[in-house]
């Protein structure tokens, strides 16, 4: 058995990704390693084209390295098929997005529950716990209105409450703040700050601002597809 | 993902979409109801001619002076095959050819042929209580016709060989024609002869209802042009329906050399069968329907292709949402479950829409003259249940089957890539 004290939750080991375009090749990721542990705020950052989605999408299981290893929990995912990764992703991780993400065409509460029901959560205890989560991000009097009947802010906290529907380990959110104002990003900002402080939950964010720093226990700085530095904070409790 | 869940996507898909998806749904409805309808007009006339055929005996030929070439017309079949009065049939071109006593002594000896009578018609005014009314009388061989009709009695008797003035009459005129009903030994007077009713016959939808039958004497005393020994038509019947052809063919030599011609083009006469009426009548019924439920198939498969268009466009529209709801959880299985039943209920919603039009086309049809080729007195065309189940599950299977291809597509979208696109 391997002797670590911490018990990383995601490992990258010499993770490429390289995109193919015709006769050119790209590699969007080179070499990646890194190691991500239980309880971490992590703050990716490096500016556009950097490949920061790219690699968010290796840490969401969203996409397999083209070559190297990504580990989450121990359990290798770059040979695994797309229905392991899907129901791994389901169980394990929430999303957040730039642009939110929400389903048009469904209601606030229908868009929270609906990762619960490819869970096949009881109908019931979901309903409850889509509710509970609405009433924590205030969304409380909106549950049936569709996302284009909100702001900006507003669809970001159905995103956040769809994000924890499944009470995932790993919250892993890409540029969660781009799309919105000062204030509300910071509202976004401190309520996962507050996941990561009284829930635990490890916290992935994705960004070239350097606003989420401040709440971050690691920052990671990624540049031309290269990981360049590793920045740990310590911080006085 | 449960199927109540798969099923609420795929009805919240179904309700959001635009306009343009709806209107493909025409293509289907328009098929469906096509072939609704025209299997159900198809069937209706099947039974109807499948009904004749039943009642009428297959095993008659009417011989009838004049010759055309094409004497085996539709509406007419029946009149010659039922063995009764080949009256219809008699739209003689040439007057002057009389079929006569000599005619069917002829013809009395072909091997095969079990009954034959020489018949007169004729239309002439009945009196009963007063009031009069101008119906076709048809003078048969009271010895042979017994055996040779095909009519059944509703009351009373058929005619037998000791019979003279009396009659056997169709059912409307027993019922209908007068303003008071004629019963079972009643007596009417045509032309002066009082004739007494000793059968009526059975209801049959058709001609035959507002006919009387009598014995051939008293019918050429009463029927004004008709002749002692000249028959407006003679009628065989064979031993079975194996036996019309080969009969048919001696009964033409026979004929020819009795009435002394010798080139086929001068015949003065025509032979026709009723069993080669009813053939060619459901020949000709069943290639209409083919011919028809070709078209439809081919609008049904023209909705198919309209729906797989809609559906690859709405996976295409929705590939980010694809993306969404796999980075939230979502399996192949539940992306391909939520559009292929997506595609049942365009088909569902298209077939019950089809099926609704195809009724309605269905019960309009009789007043569009479709009815050309029926009777009057059958019911009206309408839709079955089953025909209205089969119409369903068909287009239920196509919205299936044409959206199979864009689900499995959608199913197949690798989350990353979705995610990226605009
Ligand atoms: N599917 C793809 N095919 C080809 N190249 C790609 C693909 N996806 C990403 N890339 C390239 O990889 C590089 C990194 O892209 P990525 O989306 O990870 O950048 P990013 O750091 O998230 O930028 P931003 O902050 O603008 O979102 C870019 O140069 C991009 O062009
Ligand atoms: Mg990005």
């Amino acid at each position: 058995m391997p002797t670590i004290e911490t018990n990383p939750v995601i490992k990258i080991h010499d993770a490429w990704k390289i995109y193919q375009m015709g006769e050119v090749e790209f590699a969007a990721l080179k070499a990646i390693n890194l190691k991500i542990n239980e309880g971490e705020f992590i703050v990716i950052l490096g500016p556009s084209g950097s490949g920061k989605s790219t690699l968010m999408n290796l840490i969401g299981c969203l996409d397999v390295p083209s070559k190297g290893i990504v580990c989450l929990n121990g359990e290798n995912i770059s040979t695994m098929d797309e229905s392991e990764l899907s129901n791994i992703r389901g169980k394990t991780i929430g999303f957040i997005f730039q642009s939110f993400n929400l389903l048009p065409t469904l209601n606030v509460l229908e868009n929270v529950l609906l990762p619960l029901e490819f869970q096949e959560t009881d109908p019931s205890k979901a309903r409850e716990r889509a509710k509970k989560l609405l009433d924590i991000v205030g969304l409380a009097d909106k549950l049936h209105n569709l996302p284009s009947q909100l702001s900006g802010g507003q669809r970001q906290r159905v995103a956040i409450a769809r994000s924890l529907a499944v009470n995932p380990q790993i919250v892993l959110a890409d540029e969660p703040t781009g799309n919105l104002d000062t204030k509300t990003g910071s509202y976004i900002l401190e309520f996962l700050d507050k996941l990561h402080r009284e829930e635990g939950k490890t916290i992935i964010i994705v960004t070239h601002d350097r606003e989420p720093v401040k709440y971050a226990t690691q920052v990671v700085h990624i540049k031309d597809g290269i990981l360049e530095k590793i920045e740990h904070i310590e911080k006085q409790q | 993902m449960k199927n109540r869940a798969y099923l609420k996507m795929a009805v919240n898909i179904l309700l959001h979409s635009k306009l343009r998806s709806w209107l493909t749904i025409i293509g289907i409805v328009i098929g469906i109801a096509a072939v609704v309808s025209i299997i159900s007009l198809g069937d209706s006339m099947e039974q109807d001619v499948q009904s004749q055929m039943n009642e009428m005996d297959l095993t008659s030929i009417t011989v009838t002076p004049g010759y055309t070439k094409a004497t085996s017309t539709m509406p007419g079949a029946r009149g010659g095959a039922r063995g009764e009065g080949g009256g219809s049939i008699t739209s003689s071109i040439a007057d002057d050819t009389e079929l006569t006593d000599d005619d069917e002594d002829a013809l009395k000896n072909i091997e095969g042929i079990l009954y034959i009578s020489g018949q007169v018609s004729g239309n002439e005014a009945i009196n009963y209580t007063g009031e009069s009314a101008t119906l076709s009388i048809n003078g048969v061989d009271s010895q042979v016709w017994q055996y040779m009709t095909t009519s059944d009695l509703e009351t009373g008797r058929l005619l037998e060989p000791a019979d003279k003035y009396v009659a056997v009459i169709g059912n409307s005129v027993a019922t209908t024609i007068f303003d008071r009903e004629i019963g079972v030994n009643q007596v009417v007077s045509i032309n002066g002869k009082s004739i007494r009713v000793v059968g009526i016959l059975e209801s049959e939808g058709d001609r035959s209802d507002s006919e009387i039958v009598m014995p051939i004497d008293a019918a050429v005393e009463v029927i004004e042009d008709a002749e002692s020994d000249e028959f407006d038509s003679i009628v065989a019947k064979t031993e079975n329906s194996d036996m019309v052809d080969p009969v048919m063919e001696e009964m033409e030599e026979k004929l020819m050399l009795s009435r002394g011609i010798y080139n086929e083009d001068d015949r003065d006469f025509s032979l026709t069968s009723s069993a080669s009426n009813a053939e060619s009548a459901s020949e000709m019924m069943e290639s209409m329907t083919f011919f028809l439920s070709g078209i439809a198939a081919i609008s049904l498969l023209v909705g198919a292709v309209g729906i797989a268009n809609t559906m690859f466009t709405s996976v295409i529209e929705r590939t980010k949402e694809i993306g969404t709801m796999k980075a939230i959880g979502a399996k192949n299985r539940d992306i391909l479950m939520i559009f292929i039943i997506n595609s049942a209920l365009v088909g569902f919603v298209g077939g019950t829409l089809g099926v609704i039009l195809g009724s309605i086309a269905t019960s309009i049809f009789p007043m569009l003259g479709v009815t050309i080729m029926r009777r009057s007195g059958t019911s009206g065309v309408v839709l079955s249940p089953t025909l209205m189940l089969y119409g369903l599950i068909i287009a239920v299977a196509i919205g299936m089957i044409s959206g199979a291809i864009p689900a499995y597509k959608a199913s197949k979208m690798r989350p990353a890539d979705a995610l990226r696109y605009e």
